[in-house]
């Protein structure tokens, strides 16, 4: 038939909308059908239909494809960013990718989609493919989505990825060892500092800082996937014991030479600057009266923790502690200079608690 | 009742009419009033006003007189000489005579308005959203600092150098002179000259953002020996606070970090963000002219900023324990 012959069967348009009316009927009785009386079989032994799979990997793979954006940062492969998210990992992925050298279990290799082992992710996906997978996760093969907004603190998983496929099981036990009890130390130090320069230094902090800072974490008012998982296994109850102990720390080092980055640091962070930056020292210190425990101190915090948090300050998306708005105001007009000069001045600093009252 | 009724609906159109009359006459005198010179420059402003103002009577008087003359009474048509006559003398040599006499009237004036100051000069600095004003005499080595009140002494005539931090504003003071626009990254001056003691309102003339319409300041004119000793008590150093509460204001102050953004001369505070609060309770109003100066504005203004004055840089502290901001407000206004 040519497109004329088409163009001159009968038209009668009341046929035609009974025909499409009752083929939307039959489809919508059938899908009823489906769903109402369970019809379609859900069993993970069943495996999907040929092709079925082909289809719906295809479709993770081209969707990730097309919104994974985000540049990773210079030192994504240091050896800091990989121990840190080692140690995220053990906690929150290893029951279903298991580990550097080990076997995933029987039933997670009995999923649908099965969870792929650790040390054959990475040679899969580009790095900011694996940071948007790590961040949003993907619907309806088990894999959950980052549990925070913030989406810079993803990119240690990302480099423990990339670094597993050369990694041995001694290697990874070693990153991820923790003293017996002291969940916290795994990451942060048995003295509350760990010299990983990815995890900031807590032994410098107030009881009242760490205490508001663990409940805000708990809450969701900070907002940071790592620690969102750690305190998912940490009781409200335990809070006032782990700020105590931690805070009881006294801070031991010693202070670095400054350079002139850290120089122009110290103008800013003592003067204020600009016109628009307050002195962080009146809040920060170094300061000889006491200040309010609920301002956490900075010296000798290590510059790559200090930069990240200026950055989320500035973009007003830290959050914290009931003082919080205040850091938000004091932030938003800093530039990259600055926070690069300020993070290099405090992490000069010796390691000390807020104000000299020595608190 | 009835009778009340009808009287009230047979008189509201003139009440209406009188209340409108008298609100036009209110903003004729008054602290903040072009009409209500206080100073040579707003004089001469009030002087041309009130000739231009006359003169557009008598102009439109009769200019309308001519008009109902022409249309109303005149019989036959002007011969061409005497439209010719009517239109060279009435169209051209007459406003150009005026013109020129307003102008040259208006230019001679400006030179004096440009004047350079008699020893005082005040830098004013249009921040988000309030004035930065500095002082500095011949005798001062560094200036001294205030906020959102600028003093003059009656009787001289002092310089202004106008500066903006962030965004265009303009500062006018209708009772002491015309405005001039602060611009960043520029230095604009303007120079007053005071003459009647008293207390004037000034206001942000320019659209400059948010609180735009909050961002007013008082304007204090003093005789010179009163102004001389205010400077000098305005360079001294804070006093220490007196009693209990608001020495405990002042460990507030100092322990959440107020010293940050503001200065406290003599009292360990140096920031240079906000206002300078080294003489904060003797200032006749807080916040850019938003709030009186009293302890429950100070505390209002401390609990939520934002809530007074949109946009404002200063964050809110409603977190404190009531007894705290209490004491704090307690502090800040005994800074006199």
């Amino acid at each position: 038939m040519t497109w004329r012959g088409l163009l001159s069967l009968p038209r009668d348009g009341r046929s035609v909308v009974k025909t499409l009316g009752f083929l939307a009927l039959a489809g919508l009785l059938g899908a009823g059908a489906v769903v109402g009386f369970g019809l379609y079989n859900v069993s993970a032994k069943s495996g999907h239909w040929a092709g079925v799979s082909w289809v719906l990997h295809t479709t993770f793979r081209n969707a990730v494809r097309l919104r994974a954006d985000a540049t990773p940062p210079e030192d994504l492969d240091s050896p800091a960013m990989v121990a840190l998210g080692a140690r995220h990992f053990d906690s929150a992925c290893r029951t279903c990718h298991a580990s550097p050298g080990r076997p995933r279990s029987a039933t997670v290799r009995a999923m649908v989609p099965a969870p792929p082992h650790v040390s054959a992710i990475a040679g899969q996906w580009q790095p900011q493919e694996l940071h948007w997978i790590v961040h949003q996760g993907a619907k309806m093969t088990g894999m959950p989505a980052w549990p925070a907004t913030r989406a810079d603190d993803v990119w240690p998983v990302v480099a423990f990825l990339r670094a597993a496929p050369d990694m041995s099981a001694q290697t990874y036990r070693d990153l991820t060892e923790s003293p017996e009890g002291q969940s916290c130390a795994m990451c942060h130090g048995a003295g509350g500092a760990s010299g990983n320069p990815q995890i900031p230094r807590l032994d410098i902090l107030s009881e009242a800082y760490i205490a508001a800072s663990l409940r805000a974490y708990r809450s969701g008012a900070r907002d940071s996937g790592i620690m969102a998982e750690a305190m998912s296994h940490v009781p409200e109850a335990a809070i006032p014991e782990i700020a105590a102990r931690m805070a009881a720390q006294v801070p031991v080092g010693p202070a670095q030479p400054m350079n002139a980055l850290a120089r122009r640091g110290e103008a800013l962070a003592l003067r204020g600057g600009g016109g628009d930056v307050p002195s962080c020292a009146a809040c920060h210190g170094p300061w000889d009266a006491a200040l309010n425990p609920l301002f956490p101190s900075l010296a000798g915090q290590h510059a790559p923790y200090l930069r990240q948090q200026l950055r989320l300050w500035r973009e007003a998306a830290r959050g914290g502690g009931p003082v919080a708005q205040l850091m938000h105001h004091a932030a938003r007009d800093l530039t990259e200079e600055d926070i690069a000069a300020l993070a290099a001045y405090y992490a000069s600093l010796a390691p000390a608690k807020l104000d000299r009252t020595g608190k | 009742m009835q009778d009340e009724d009808a009287q009230g609906s047979t008189t509201a159109p003139r009440r209406l009419c009188w209340g409108g009359g008298a609100l036009l006459l209110t903003a004729c005198s008054g602290p903040q009033s072009v009409l209500d010179p206080a100073g040579r420059d707003a004089e001469v402003l009030a002087v041309l006003f009130w000739w231009m103002l006359g003169g557009a009577v008598l102009l439109w008087l009769a200019m309308n007189g001519l008009f109902f003359y022409v249309t109303r009474m005149k019989e036959r048509a002007f011969s061409p000489q005497a439209a010719d006559r009517l239109i060279v003398f009435g169209g051209v040599v007459f406003p150009t005579v005026v013109l020129a006499v307003l102008l040259s009237f208006a230019l001679s004036e400006m030179p004096r308005q440009r004047d350079l100051g008699e020893g005082l000069t005040l830098r004013v600095t249009g921040e988000s959203w309030w004035w930065r004003v500095e002082y500095r005499t011949e005798d001062t080595e560094t200036p001294v600092i205030s906020a959102n009140e600028i003093r003059l002494p009656a009787g001289s005539r002092s310089e202004l150098e106008l500066a903006a931090n962030g965004y265009i504003h303009s500062l006018w003071i209708p009772a002491l002179g015309g405005k001039t626009d602060l611009i960043p990254g520029r230095e604009t001056r303007m120079s007053l000259e005071p003459v009647t003691p008293g207390e004037y309102g000034g206001q942000c003339a320019e659209f400059c953002g948010e609180s735009h319409a909050k961002m007013a300041l008082r304007a204090v004119v003093l005789p010179p020996e009163e102004f001389a000793a205010w400077l000098e008590q305005q360079a001294a150093p804070a006093t220490p606070p007196e009693t209990e509460t608001a020495r405990r204001g002042q460990a507030v102050f100092l322990r959440e970090g107020c010293g940050a953004c503001h200065a406290i001369r003599g009292l360990g505070a140096r920031g240079t963000i906000g206002p300078d609060l080294t003489h904060l309770g003797g200032r006749r109003t807080l916040a850019a002219g938003v709030l009186p100066m009293s302890r429950a504005a100070l505390e209002d203004w401390l609990r939520a900023p934002e809530a007074i004055k949109p946009g404002v840089r200063m964050p809110a502290y409603g977190h404190l324990a009531a007894a705290d901001l209490a004491a704090l407000a307690t502090f800040l206004e005994g800074l006199k």
